[in-house]
Protein backbone atom coordinates (compact mmCIF):
# COMPACT_ATOMS: atom_id res chain seq x y z
CA UNK A 1 0.00 0.00 0.00
CA UNK A 2 1.03 3.50 -0.68
CA UNK A 3 2.17 5.95 2.15
CA UNK A 4 -0.48 8.03 0.58
CA UNK A 5 -3.11 5.49 0.62
CA UNK A 6 -2.31 4.49 3.97
CA UNK A 7 -2.41 8.26 5.28
CA UNK A 8 -5.70 8.41 3.99
CA UNK A 9 -7.32 5.15 5.60
CA UNK A 10 -6.39 6.74 9.06
CA UNK A 11 -7.81 9.85 8.33
CA UNK A 12 -11.63 7.85 7.32
CA UNK A 13 -12.89 7.80 11.10
CA UNK A 14 -12.60 11.74 11.12
CA UNK A 15 -13.53 12.32 7.66
CA UNK A 16 -16.49 10.33 7.85
CA UNK A 17 -17.69 12.34 11.42
CA UNK A 18 -16.66 15.21 10.25
CA UNK A 19 -18.99 14.55 7.20
CA UNK A 20 -22.03 13.73 9.49
CA UNK A 21 -21.56 17.11 11.00
CA UNK A 22 -21.35 18.88 7.57
CA UNK A 23 -24.82 16.78 6.67
CA UNK A 24 -26.18 17.91 9.88
CA UNK A 25 -25.69 21.20 9.12
CA UNK A 26 -26.70 20.91 5.41
CA UNK A 27 -29.85 19.46 6.11
CA UNK A 28 -30.89 21.76 9.35
CA UNK A 29 -29.63 25.08 7.95
CA UNK A 30 -28.46 25.51 4.18
CA UNK A 31 -31.10 23.79 2.88
CA UNK A 32 -33.92 24.97 4.90
CA UNK A 33 -32.58 28.70 4.16
CA UNK A 34 -32.77 27.59 0.40
CA UNK A 35 -36.04 26.11 0.84
CA UNK A 36 -37.51 29.18 2.11
CA UNK A 37 -35.67 31.25 -0.49
CA UNK A 38 -37.43 29.13 -3.10
CA UNK A 39 -41.45 28.93 -0.94
CA UNK A 40 -40.53 33.08 -1.44
CA UNK A 41 -41.62 33.00 -4.94
CA UNK A 42 -44.90 30.67 -4.70
CA UNK A 43 -48.42 31.63 -3.07
CA UNK A 44 -48.02 28.42 -0.98
CA UNK A 45 -50.87 28.72 2.00
CA UNK A 46 -52.19 26.88 4.80
CA UNK A 47 -56.18 27.75 3.19
CA UNK A 48 -55.57 26.16 0.00
CA UNK A 49 -53.71 22.70 -0.98
CA UNK A 50 -52.21 23.45 -4.58
CA UNK A 51 -49.79 26.61 -4.63
CA UNK A 52 -47.57 27.77 -7.89
CA UNK A 53 -44.88 30.18 -8.82
CA UNK A 54 -46.06 33.51 -8.47
CA UNK A 55 -42.73 35.37 -9.42
CA UNK A 56 -41.76 38.66 -7.18
CA UNK A 57 -45.55 38.97 -6.15
CA UNK A 58 -44.69 38.41 -2.73
CA UNK A 59 -41.64 40.81 -3.01
CA UNK A 60 -43.77 43.31 -4.76
CA UNK A 61 -46.18 42.81 -1.85
CA UNK A 62 -43.82 43.68 0.76
CA UNK A 63 -43.76 47.26 -0.80
CA UNK A 64 -47.12 48.14 0.29
CA UNK A 65 -47.37 46.40 3.62
CA UNK A 66 -47.99 49.22 6.24
CA UNK A 67 -47.44 46.68 8.92
CA UNK A 68 -44.36 45.51 7.67
CA UNK A 69 -43.04 48.88 7.65
CA UNK A 70 -43.97 49.81 11.19
CA UNK A 71 -42.34 46.44 12.21
CA UNK A 72 -38.78 46.90 9.66
CA UNK A 73 -38.67 50.51 11.64
CA UNK A 74 -39.26 49.51 15.37
CA UNK A 75 -36.72 46.64 15.17
CA UNK A 76 -33.88 48.63 13.24
CA UNK A 77 -34.05 51.41 15.81
CA UNK A 78 -34.48 49.14 18.97
CA UNK A 79 -31.32 47.55 17.32
CA UNK A 80 -29.28 50.98 16.65
CA UNK A 81 -30.37 52.27 20.33
CA UNK A 82 -29.87 49.04 22.38
CA UNK A 83 -26.49 48.59 21.11
CA UNK A 84 -25.60 51.92 22.05
CA UNK A 85 -26.46 51.72 25.22
CA UNK A 86 -25.39 47.93 25.94
CA UNK A 87 -21.97 48.23 24.88
CA UNK A 88 -21.72 52.16 26.82
CA UNK A 89 -22.78 50.79 29.57
CA UNK A 90 -21.32 47.32 29.55
CA UNK A 91 -17.55 49.13 28.64
CA UNK A 92 -18.41 51.36 32.08
CA UNK A 93 -19.55 48.24 33.92
CA UNK A 94 -16.38 46.56 32.56
CA UNK A 95 -13.98 49.51 34.01
CA UNK A 96 -15.95 49.73 36.99
CA UNK A 97 -15.54 45.75 38.17
CA UNK A 98 -11.76 44.91 36.77
CA UNK A 99 -10.37 44.96 40.14
CA UNK A 100 -8.93 41.51 41.51
CA UNK A 101 -10.47 41.46 45.03
CA UNK A 102 -13.38 38.93 45.91
CA UNK A 103 -15.88 41.72 46.17
CA UNK A 104 -15.24 42.16 42.70
CA UNK A 105 -15.27 39.22 41.63
CA UNK A 106 -18.46 38.48 43.52
CA UNK A 107 -20.02 41.27 41.13
CA UNK A 108 -18.51 40.24 38.27
CA UNK A 109 -20.28 37.23 38.73
CA UNK A 110 -23.67 38.89 39.16
CA UNK A 111 -23.10 41.19 36.21
CA UNK A 112 -23.70 38.14 33.89
CA UNK A 113 -27.19 36.84 35.35
CA UNK A 114 -29.16 38.61 33.26
CA UNK A 115 -28.35 36.01 30.01
CA UNK A 116 -28.97 33.32 31.98
CA UNK A 117 -32.25 33.88 32.71
CA UNK A 118 -34.37 33.20 29.41
CA UNK A 119 -36.08 35.94 27.34
CA UNK A 120 -39.74 34.87 28.20
CA UNK A 121 -38.26 34.81 32.07
CA UNK A 122 -37.25 38.30 31.57
CA UNK A 123 -39.99 39.96 29.72
CA UNK A 124 -42.37 38.23 32.31
CA UNK A 125 -40.74 40.00 35.28
CA UNK A 126 -40.30 43.68 33.34
CA UNK A 127 -43.99 43.63 32.38
CA UNK A 128 -44.62 43.28 36.77
CA UNK A 129 -41.69 45.53 37.63
CA UNK A 130 -43.48 48.41 34.78
CA UNK A 131 -47.28 47.56 35.52
CA UNK A 132 -49.32 50.92 35.94
CA UNK A 133 -48.77 49.53 40.22
CA UNK A 134 -45.44 47.87 39.93
CA UNK A 135 -42.41 48.69 41.59
CA UNK A 136 -41.01 51.38 39.24
CA UNK A 137 -44.56 53.13 39.79
CA UNK A 138 -44.45 52.46 42.92
CA UNK A 139 -41.23 53.98 43.48
CA UNK A 140 -41.61 57.42 41.29
CA UNK A 141 -44.77 58.16 43.24
CA UNK A 142 -43.42 57.76 46.71
CA UNK A 143 -40.38 60.06 45.56
CA UNK A 144 -43.00 62.37 44.31
CA UNK A 145 -40.90 62.48 40.88
CA UNK A 146 -44.92 62.08 39.06
CA UNK A 147 -48.37 62.10 40.63
CA UNK A 148 -49.93 59.54 38.03
CA UNK A 149 -49.04 56.22 37.85
CA UNK A 150 -46.66 56.36 34.48
CA UNK A 151 -48.31 53.51 32.00
CA UNK A 152 -44.63 52.34 30.89
CA UNK A 153 -46.03 49.59 28.35
CA UNK A 154 -49.67 50.94 27.73
CA UNK A 155 -49.15 53.77 25.26
CA UNK A 156 -47.18 52.97 21.75
CA UNK A 157 -44.02 55.56 22.72
CA UNK A 158 -43.96 54.35 26.38
CA UNK A 159 -43.90 50.87 25.41
CA UNK A 160 -41.09 51.07 22.51
CA UNK A 161 -39.06 52.85 25.15
CA UNK A 162 -39.84 50.34 27.83
CA UNK A 163 -38.58 47.77 25.63
CA UNK A 164 -35.54 49.34 24.57
CA UNK A 165 -34.27 49.68 28.73
CA UNK A 166 -35.44 45.71 28.90
CA UNK A 167 -33.55 44.88 25.96
CA UNK A 168 -30.66 46.47 26.62
CA UNK A 169 -30.69 45.45 30.37
CA UNK A 170 -30.15 41.77 29.45
CA UNK A 171 -27.39 42.43 26.53
CA UNK A 172 -25.52 44.47 29.06
CA UNK A 173 -25.19 41.55 31.25
CA UNK A 174 -22.93 40.12 27.86
CA UNK A 175 -21.33 43.05 26.92
CA UNK A 176 -20.21 43.75 29.99
CA UNK A 177 -18.03 40.11 30.07
CA UNK A 178 -16.69 41.03 26.71
CA UNK A 179 -15.60 43.79 28.10
CA UNK A 180 -14.27 42.59 31.24
CA UNK A 181 -12.49 39.93 29.26
CA UNK A 182 -10.60 42.42 27.02
CA UNK A 183 -10.19 44.76 30.05
CA UNK A 184 -7.93 41.75 31.79
CA UNK A 185 -6.08 41.18 28.67
CA UNK A 186 -4.53 44.59 28.79
CA UNK A 187 -0.71 44.73 29.86
CA UNK A 188 -0.35 45.77 33.05
CA UNK A 189 2.84 47.96 31.97
CA UNK A 190 0.55 50.17 29.77
CA UNK A 191 -0.68 51.83 32.50
CA UNK A 192 2.27 51.66 34.44
CA UNK A 193 4.50 53.55 31.86
CA UNK A 194 1.85 55.95 30.77
CA UNK A 195 1.27 56.95 34.51
CA UNK A 196 5.27 57.73 34.57
CA UNK A 197 4.58 60.20 31.90
CA UNK A 198 1.96 61.77 33.83
CA UNK A 199 -1.16 60.62 32.05
CA UNK A 200 -4.28 61.31 33.79
CA UNK A 201 -6.89 58.32 34.02
CA UNK A 202 -9.11 60.45 31.51
CA UNK A 203 -6.27 60.61 28.96
CA UNK A 204 -5.37 56.76 30.04
CA UNK A 205 -8.84 55.48 29.01
CA UNK A 206 -8.62 57.36 25.85
CA UNK A 207 -4.81 56.49 24.77
CA UNK A 208 -4.66 52.91 26.37
CA UNK A 209 -8.36 51.28 27.09
CA UNK A 210 -10.47 52.43 24.20
CA UNK A 211 -7.58 51.56 21.57
CA UNK A 212 -6.93 48.08 23.50
CA UNK A 213 -10.52 47.00 23.59
CA UNK A 214 -11.84 47.96 19.91
CA UNK A 215 -11.44 44.19 18.84
CA UNK A 216 -14.01 43.21 21.71
CA UNK A 217 -16.52 46.21 20.68
CA UNK A 218 -16.19 44.98 16.83
CA UNK A 219 -17.33 41.30 18.38
CA UNK A 220 -19.86 42.89 21.18
CA UNK A 221 -21.38 45.02 18.51
CA UNK A 222 -22.03 42.85 15.72
CA UNK A 223 -23.62 40.56 17.97
CA UNK A 224 -25.42 42.93 20.08
CA UNK A 225 -26.98 44.41 16.73
CA UNK A 226 -27.83 40.58 14.94
CA UNK A 227 -29.32 39.65 18.59
CA UNK A 228 -31.47 42.31 18.68
CA UNK A 229 -32.24 42.43 14.67
CA UNK A 230 -33.90 38.36 15.52
CA UNK A 231 -34.98 39.12 18.42
CA UNK A 232 -38.82 37.12 19.24
CA UNK A 233 -38.95 35.70 23.08
CA UNK A 234 -38.53 38.94 24.90
CA UNK A 235 -40.90 41.25 23.41
CA UNK A 236 -43.27 38.86 23.22
CA UNK A 237 -43.54 38.18 27.09
CA UNK A 238 -42.70 41.89 27.47
CA UNK A 239 -45.45 43.29 25.51
CA UNK A 240 -46.61 40.68 22.86
CA UNK A 241 -45.70 43.33 20.36
CA UNK A 242 -48.75 45.52 21.64
CA UNK A 243 -49.87 48.25 22.28
CA UNK A 244 -51.21 48.31 18.74
CA UNK A 245 -48.30 46.43 16.87
CA UNK A 246 -45.61 49.29 17.90
CA UNK A 247 -43.66 47.06 19.26
CA UNK A 248 -43.89 43.79 16.71
CA UNK A 249 -40.16 42.83 15.89
CA UNK A 250 -40.09 42.11 12.54
CA UNK A 251 -39.24 38.04 13.33
CA UNK A 252 -42.58 38.31 15.42
CA UNK A 253 -44.13 39.40 12.31
CA UNK A 254 -42.95 36.42 10.40
CA UNK A 255 -44.21 33.91 12.64
CA UNK A 256 -47.60 36.06 12.74
CA UNK A 257 -47.63 35.79 8.97
CA UNK A 258 -46.53 32.44 8.57
CA UNK A 259 -48.21 30.68 11.56
CA UNK A 260 -50.95 32.55 12.60
CA UNK A 261 -52.45 33.61 9.07
CA UNK A 262 -50.98 30.29 7.01
CA UNK A 263 -49.28 32.78 4.39
CA UNK A 264 -46.27 30.34 4.27
CA UNK A 265 -45.20 32.36 0.75
CA UNK A 266 -45.50 35.95 2.21
CA UNK A 267 -44.27 35.00 5.41
CA UNK A 268 -40.91 33.29 3.71
CA UNK A 269 -41.07 36.54 1.83
CA UNK A 270 -40.38 38.37 4.70
CA UNK A 271 -38.06 36.00 6.31
CA UNK A 272 -35.74 36.67 2.83
CA UNK A 273 -35.98 39.83 3.46
CA UNK A 274 -34.76 39.99 7.34
CA UNK A 275 -31.66 38.04 6.70
CA UNK A 276 -30.77 40.18 3.81
CA UNK A 277 -31.10 43.05 6.48
CA UNK A 278 -29.06 41.24 8.84
CA UNK A 279 -25.99 40.36 6.33
CA UNK A 280 -25.75 43.49 5.03
CA UNK A 281 -25.64 45.32 8.66
CA UNK A 282 -23.68 42.67 9.88
CA UNK A 283 -21.25 42.52 7.38
CA UNK A 284 -21.04 46.80 6.74
CA UNK A 285 -20.48 47.44 10.20
CA UNK A 286 -18.06 44.30 11.22
CA UNK A 287 -15.97 46.00 8.13
CA UNK A 288 -16.48 49.46 9.46
CA UNK A 289 -15.17 48.56 12.62
CA UNK A 290 -12.02 46.52 11.70
CA UNK A 291 -11.02 49.38 9.95
CA UNK A 292 -11.62 51.11 12.98
CA UNK A 293 -9.08 48.88 14.97
CA UNK A 294 -6.30 49.91 12.79
CA UNK A 295 -6.84 53.00 12.52
CA UNK A 296 -7.49 53.93 16.60
CA UNK B 1 33.26 57.93 56.31
CA UNK B 2 32.05 56.99 53.27
CA UNK B 3 32.89 53.18 54.15
CA UNK B 4 31.05 53.56 57.48
CA UNK B 5 27.83 54.93 56.12
CA UNK B 6 27.61 51.68 53.79
CA UNK B 7 27.92 49.31 56.68
CA UNK B 8 25.10 50.59 58.55
CA UNK B 9 22.13 48.29 57.53
CA UNK B 10 19.65 49.64 55.46
CA UNK B 11 17.28 51.74 57.20
CA UNK B 12 13.36 51.97 56.14
CA UNK B 13 13.16 56.21 55.97
CA UNK B 14 10.31 57.55 58.05
CA UNK B 15 7.17 58.22 56.23
CA UNK B 16 7.20 61.76 55.21
CA UNK B 17 4.33 63.51 56.95
CA UNK B 18 2.49 64.15 54.17
CA UNK B 19 1.87 60.33 52.93
CA UNK B 20 -0.49 59.32 55.58
CA UNK B 21 -3.12 61.26 54.88
CA UNK B 22 -2.38 60.66 51.09
CA UNK B 23 -2.47 56.80 52.04
CA UNK B 24 -5.93 57.59 53.86
CA UNK B 25 -7.40 59.33 50.84
CA UNK B 26 -6.32 55.98 48.55
CA UNK B 27 -8.59 54.22 51.22
CA UNK B 28 -11.23 56.34 51.00
CA UNK B 29 -11.42 56.50 47.54
CA UNK B 30 -11.16 52.63 46.96
CA UNK B 31 -14.14 52.57 49.74
CA UNK B 32 -15.99 54.90 47.28
CA UNK B 33 -15.22 52.47 44.44
CA UNK B 34 -16.52 49.43 45.54
CA UNK B 35 -19.42 51.37 47.08
CA UNK B 36 -20.19 52.66 43.97
CA UNK B 37 -20.10 49.38 42.34
CA UNK B 38 -22.11 47.56 44.88
CA UNK B 39 -25.09 49.93 44.25
CA UNK B 40 -25.13 49.95 40.29
CA UNK B 41 -24.57 46.37 40.04
CA UNK B 42 -27.31 45.54 42.42
CA UNK B 43 -29.97 48.09 41.15
CA UNK B 44 -28.37 46.28 37.74
CA UNK B 45 -29.72 42.48 39.24
CA UNK B 46 -32.52 43.75 41.26
CA UNK B 47 -34.96 42.23 39.01
CA UNK B 48 -33.53 38.85 39.75
CA UNK B 49 -33.54 39.47 43.62
CA UNK B 50 -37.11 40.40 43.09
CA UNK B 51 -37.81 37.20 41.57
CA UNK B 52 -36.28 35.27 44.23
CA UNK B 53 -38.08 37.43 46.91
CA UNK B 54 -41.38 36.90 45.75
CA UNK B 55 -41.65 33.40 44.96
CA UNK B 56 -41.54 32.88 49.15
CA UNK B 57 -44.40 35.67 49.61
CA UNK B 58 -48.21 35.59 48.93
CA UNK B 59 -50.23 37.61 46.86
CA UNK B 60 -50.82 40.61 49.13
CA UNK B 61 -47.25 41.01 49.99
CA UNK B 62 -46.51 40.65 46.81
CA UNK B 63 -48.90 43.60 46.19
CA UNK B 64 -48.10 45.66 49.33
CA UNK B 65 -44.28 44.93 49.84
CA UNK B 66 -42.73 44.29 46.18
CA UNK B 67 -39.62 45.14 47.10
CA UNK B 68 -39.03 43.47 51.08
CA UNK B 69 -37.35 40.04 51.84
CA UNK B 70 -40.28 37.83 52.51
CA UNK B 71 -40.81 38.40 56.02
CA UNK B 72 -43.05 35.70 56.43
CA UNK B 73 -42.16 33.42 53.98
CA UNK B 74 -44.59 30.97 52.14
CA UNK B 75 -44.02 27.32 50.08
CA UNK B 76 -47.35 27.64 48.58
CA UNK B 77 -46.21 29.23 45.08
CA UNK B 78 -43.79 26.85 44.59
CA UNK B 79 -46.46 24.06 45.68
CA UNK B 80 -48.79 25.86 43.40
CA UNK B 81 -46.50 26.03 40.42
CA UNK B 82 -45.50 22.13 40.93
CA UNK B 83 -49.44 21.35 41.08
CA UNK B 84 -50.74 22.85 38.20
CA UNK B 85 -52.72 20.64 35.23
CA UNK B 86 -50.56 18.05 33.62
CA UNK B 87 -47.49 18.83 35.50
CA UNK B 88 -46.36 21.55 33.20
CA UNK B 89 -43.69 22.69 35.58
CA UNK B 90 -42.12 19.30 36.30
CA UNK B 91 -42.52 18.06 32.53
CA UNK B 92 -40.97 20.79 31.11
CA UNK B 93 -37.99 21.02 33.52
CA UNK B 94 -37.44 16.92 32.59
CA UNK B 95 -38.28 17.93 28.64
CA UNK B 96 -35.41 20.47 29.41
CA UNK B 97 -32.72 18.07 30.54
CA UNK B 98 -32.96 16.07 28.20
CA UNK B 99 -33.21 17.95 25.41
CA UNK B 100 -30.00 20.06 26.41
CA UNK B 101 -28.01 17.31 27.57
CA UNK B 102 -28.64 15.28 24.13
CA UNK B 103 -28.13 18.01 22.25
CA UNK B 104 -24.74 19.64 24.19
CA UNK B 105 -23.12 15.85 24.41
CA UNK B 106 -23.74 15.52 20.29
CA UNK B 107 -22.88 19.23 19.81
CA UNK B 108 -19.17 18.95 21.43
CA UNK B 109 -17.49 15.68 19.61
CA UNK B 110 -19.59 17.30 16.09
CA UNK B 111 -18.44 20.46 16.43
CA UNK B 112 -14.57 20.02 17.38
CA UNK B 113 -14.37 17.15 15.50
CA UNK B 114 -15.03 19.01 12.36
CA UNK B 115 -12.76 22.12 13.72
CA UNK B 116 -9.70 19.18 13.63
CA UNK B 117 -10.64 18.45 10.29
CA UNK B 118 -11.40 21.83 9.37
CA UNK B 119 -7.31 22.98 10.63
CA UNK B 120 -5.90 19.88 8.83
CA UNK B 121 -7.66 21.40 5.35
CA UNK B 122 -6.05 23.89 2.78
CA UNK B 123 -6.53 27.37 3.78
CA UNK B 124 -8.84 27.93 0.62
CA UNK B 125 -11.39 25.14 1.60
CA UNK B 126 -10.94 26.15 4.83
CA UNK B 127 -11.44 29.59 4.41
CA UNK B 128 -14.72 28.52 2.72
CA UNK B 129 -15.98 25.92 4.94
CA UNK B 130 -15.83 28.22 7.76
CA UNK B 131 -17.28 31.03 5.63
CA UNK B 132 -20.76 28.57 4.95
CA UNK B 133 -20.47 28.29 9.09
CA UNK B 134 -20.35 31.75 9.19
CA UNK B 135 -24.38 32.39 8.02
CA UNK B 136 -25.04 30.11 10.42
CA UNK B 137 -24.39 32.32 13.33
CA UNK B 138 -26.68 35.18 11.37
CA UNK B 139 -29.46 33.55 10.37
CA UNK B 140 -32.41 34.54 12.29
CA UNK B 141 -33.91 30.91 13.24
CA UNK B 142 -37.37 32.81 12.00
CA UNK B 143 -36.26 31.59 8.97
CA UNK B 144 -35.18 28.44 8.88
CA UNK B 145 -37.75 26.56 11.51
CA UNK B 146 -40.66 26.63 9.04
CA UNK B 147 -38.67 24.45 6.59
CA UNK B 148 -37.19 22.81 9.50
CA UNK B 149 -40.36 21.30 9.88
CA UNK B 150 -41.18 19.99 6.86
CA UNK B 151 -37.29 18.52 6.44
CA UNK B 152 -37.99 16.73 9.81
CA UNK B 153 -41.81 15.47 8.65
CA UNK B 154 -39.78 13.94 5.66
CA UNK B 155 -38.21 11.74 8.06
CA UNK B 156 -41.18 11.67 10.26
CA UNK B 157 -39.59 13.24 13.19
CA UNK B 158 -41.66 16.36 12.92
CA UNK B 159 -43.52 17.38 16.54
CA UNK B 160 -41.10 14.96 18.22
CA UNK B 161 -38.34 15.87 21.05
CA UNK B 162 -35.60 13.32 19.19
CA UNK B 163 -36.63 16.02 15.81
CA UNK B 164 -35.75 19.17 18.34
CA UNK B 165 -32.72 17.82 19.17
CA UNK B 166 -31.71 16.66 15.57
CA UNK B 167 -32.45 20.20 14.18
CA UNK B 168 -30.22 21.95 17.10
CA UNK B 169 -27.29 19.57 15.82
CA UNK B 170 -27.30 21.58 12.47
CA UNK B 171 -27.67 25.04 12.98
CA UNK B 172 -26.44 27.94 14.33
CA UNK B 173 -24.87 25.61 17.62
CA UNK B 174 -22.72 24.11 15.18
CA UNK B 175 -21.32 27.32 13.52
CA UNK B 176 -20.67 28.72 17.39
CA UNK B 177 -18.92 25.26 18.61
CA UNK B 178 -16.45 25.52 15.59
CA UNK B 179 -16.09 29.00 15.84
CA UNK B 180 -14.97 28.72 19.74
CA UNK B 181 -13.08 25.41 18.39
CA UNK B 182 -11.25 26.88 15.55
CA UNK B 183 -9.39 29.28 17.41
CA UNK B 184 -8.19 26.64 20.43
CA UNK B 185 -7.09 24.21 17.99
CA UNK B 186 -4.99 26.71 15.76
CA UNK B 187 -2.33 27.72 19.09
CA UNK B 188 -2.11 23.46 19.45
CA UNK B 189 1.74 22.73 17.41
CA UNK B 190 1.41 20.82 14.11
CA UNK B 191 5.01 19.10 16.30
CA UNK B 192 2.55 17.27 18.71
CA UNK B 193 -0.11 16.20 16.04
CA UNK B 194 2.48 15.13 13.74
CA UNK B 195 4.90 13.33 16.37
CA UNK B 196 1.39 11.66 17.10
CA UNK B 197 1.01 10.03 13.13
CA UNK B 198 4.74 8.57 13.71
CA UNK B 199 3.40 6.20 16.18
CA UNK B 200 0.86 5.18 13.63
CA UNK B 201 -2.55 6.29 15.38
CA UNK B 202 -5.61 7.49 13.06
CA UNK B 203 -6.51 10.77 13.25
CA UNK B 204 -10.17 9.91 15.09
CA UNK B 205 -7.16 8.64 17.97
CA UNK B 206 -5.53 12.06 17.50
CA UNK B 207 -8.66 13.94 17.91
CA UNK B 208 -9.46 11.89 21.25
CA UNK B 209 -6.58 11.43 22.86
CA UNK B 210 -4.45 14.19 21.81
CA UNK B 211 -6.31 17.15 20.76
CA UNK B 212 -9.75 17.02 23.27
CA UNK B 213 -7.47 17.38 26.24
CA UNK B 214 -5.80 20.42 24.60
CA UNK B 215 -8.41 22.25 24.36
CA UNK B 216 -10.62 21.86 27.64
CA UNK B 217 -11.19 25.24 28.05
CA UNK B 218 -13.24 25.45 24.35
CA UNK B 219 -15.12 22.53 25.54
CA UNK B 220 -16.47 24.32 28.69
CA UNK B 221 -17.20 27.37 26.87
CA UNK B 222 -19.31 25.90 24.33
CA UNK B 223 -20.80 23.50 27.05
CA UNK B 224 -21.84 25.96 29.18
CA UNK B 225 -23.14 28.67 26.81
CA UNK B 226 -25.34 25.81 24.30
CA UNK B 227 -26.56 24.83 27.61
CA UNK B 228 -28.18 28.84 28.66
CA UNK B 229 -29.12 28.84 24.79
CA UNK B 230 -30.56 25.61 24.24
CA UNK B 231 -32.33 25.83 27.96
CA UNK B 232 -33.66 29.30 27.29
CA UNK B 233 -34.67 28.48 23.75
CA UNK B 234 -38.02 29.18 22.61
CA UNK B 235 -39.21 29.31 19.28
CA UNK B 236 -37.62 26.27 18.16
CA UNK B 237 -39.90 24.10 20.80
CA UNK B 238 -42.65 26.06 20.64
CA UNK B 239 -42.75 25.74 16.77
CA UNK B 240 -41.21 22.15 16.14
CA UNK B 241 -42.62 20.24 19.43
CA UNK B 242 -46.06 22.10 18.83
CA UNK B 243 -49.02 22.49 21.32
CA UNK B 244 -49.87 18.72 21.24
CA UNK B 245 -47.08 17.29 22.97
CA UNK B 246 -45.48 18.30 26.54
CA UNK B 247 -43.06 20.82 26.19
CA UNK B 248 -40.47 22.70 28.03
CA UNK B 249 -39.91 24.51 30.76
CA UNK B 250 -39.50 27.86 28.68
CA UNK B 251 -42.68 27.46 26.25
CA UNK B 252 -44.26 25.34 29.18
CA UNK B 253 -44.00 28.89 31.74
CA UNK B 254 -44.92 30.92 28.71
CA UNK B 255 -47.78 29.10 28.15
CA UNK B 256 -49.06 28.91 31.54
CA UNK B 257 -48.95 32.73 32.10
CA UNK B 258 -50.12 33.85 28.99
CA UNK B 259 -53.37 31.25 29.82
CA UNK B 260 -53.89 33.21 33.16
CA UNK B 261 -57.07 35.04 32.60
CA UNK B 262 -56.21 37.08 35.92
CA UNK B 263 -52.64 37.14 36.70
CA UNK B 264 -51.89 35.16 39.44
CA UNK B 265 -48.23 37.09 40.46
CA UNK B 266 -48.01 34.44 43.43
CA UNK B 267 -47.77 31.39 40.68
CA UNK B 268 -45.96 33.43 38.06
CA UNK B 269 -43.62 33.83 40.43
CA UNK B 270 -42.96 30.10 41.95
CA UNK B 271 -42.78 29.01 38.31
CA UNK B 272 -40.36 31.68 37.34
CA UNK B 273 -37.90 30.77 40.31
CA UNK B 274 -38.15 26.77 39.71
CA UNK B 275 -37.87 27.46 36.18
CA UNK B 276 -34.43 29.59 36.66
CA UNK B 277 -33.12 27.45 38.95
CA UNK B 278 -31.23 24.85 37.23
CA UNK B 279 -29.60 27.25 34.57
CA UNK B 280 -28.84 30.02 38.45
CA UNK B 281 -27.49 27.10 40.45
CA UNK B 282 -25.24 25.61 37.50
CA UNK B 283 -23.63 28.94 35.85
CA UNK B 284 -22.67 30.11 39.42
CA UNK B 285 -20.88 26.32 39.76
CA UNK B 286 -19.14 26.41 36.63
CA UNK B 287 -18.61 30.26 36.49
CA UNK B 288 -14.82 29.92 37.26
CA UNK B 289 -14.34 27.61 34.06
CA UNK B 290 -16.88 30.10 32.25
CA UNK B 291 -14.19 33.08 32.88
CA UNK B 292 -11.56 30.81 32.42
CA UNK B 293 -12.84 30.13 29.12
CA UNK B 294 -14.17 33.18 27.70
CA UNK B 295 -11.03 35.27 28.81
CA UNK B 296 -8.82 32.34 26.86
CA UNK B 297 -11.01 32.59 23.72
CA UNK B 298 -11.21 36.33 23.93
CA UNK B 299 -7.33 36.66 23.28
CA UNK B 300 -7.49 34.42 20.06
Amino acid sequence: MSLRAHLARRDTGLSAFAGLAMLLYLAFLIVPVLLSLETSFTNQNVLSASSGFVGLANYREMLHDNQLDAALEFTVALAAVVTVVANAAGLAFAILLNRASLSYRVLRTLAFLPQVISGIIVGFVWSWILSPSGLVNNILMKVGLVSQPVNWLGTPHMAMLSVSIVVAWVLTGFTTVVYLAALQNIPRELYDASSIDGANSRQQFRMITFRMVAPATTISVVISLITVLKLYDIITALTGGGPAYATRSVAMYIISVGFSNGAYGYASAIAMLLLALTAVIALTVTTLLRRREVDL
Amino acid sequence: MIDQQAATPVRVPPLPAASRPAANKRRLKRATRLAIALLVILAFVSPIYLTIVNAFKNNSAIDGSPGSLPLHPTLSNLSAALNQPDHVLQLGLRNSLIVVVCSVVLLIPLGSVLSFWISRKRSRSRRAILAALAAGLMIPPQITVLPIIHVLAHIGLDHTYPGLILSNLGGGYLSFAVFVYVGFMRSIPAEVIEAARMDGASSLRIWWKIIMPLVRPATATVGIFLSLWIWNDFLNPLLIIGPLTGQTVTVGLYESVSNQVQPDYGLQFGFMFLAALIPVVAYLLVQKQFRAGLTAGATR
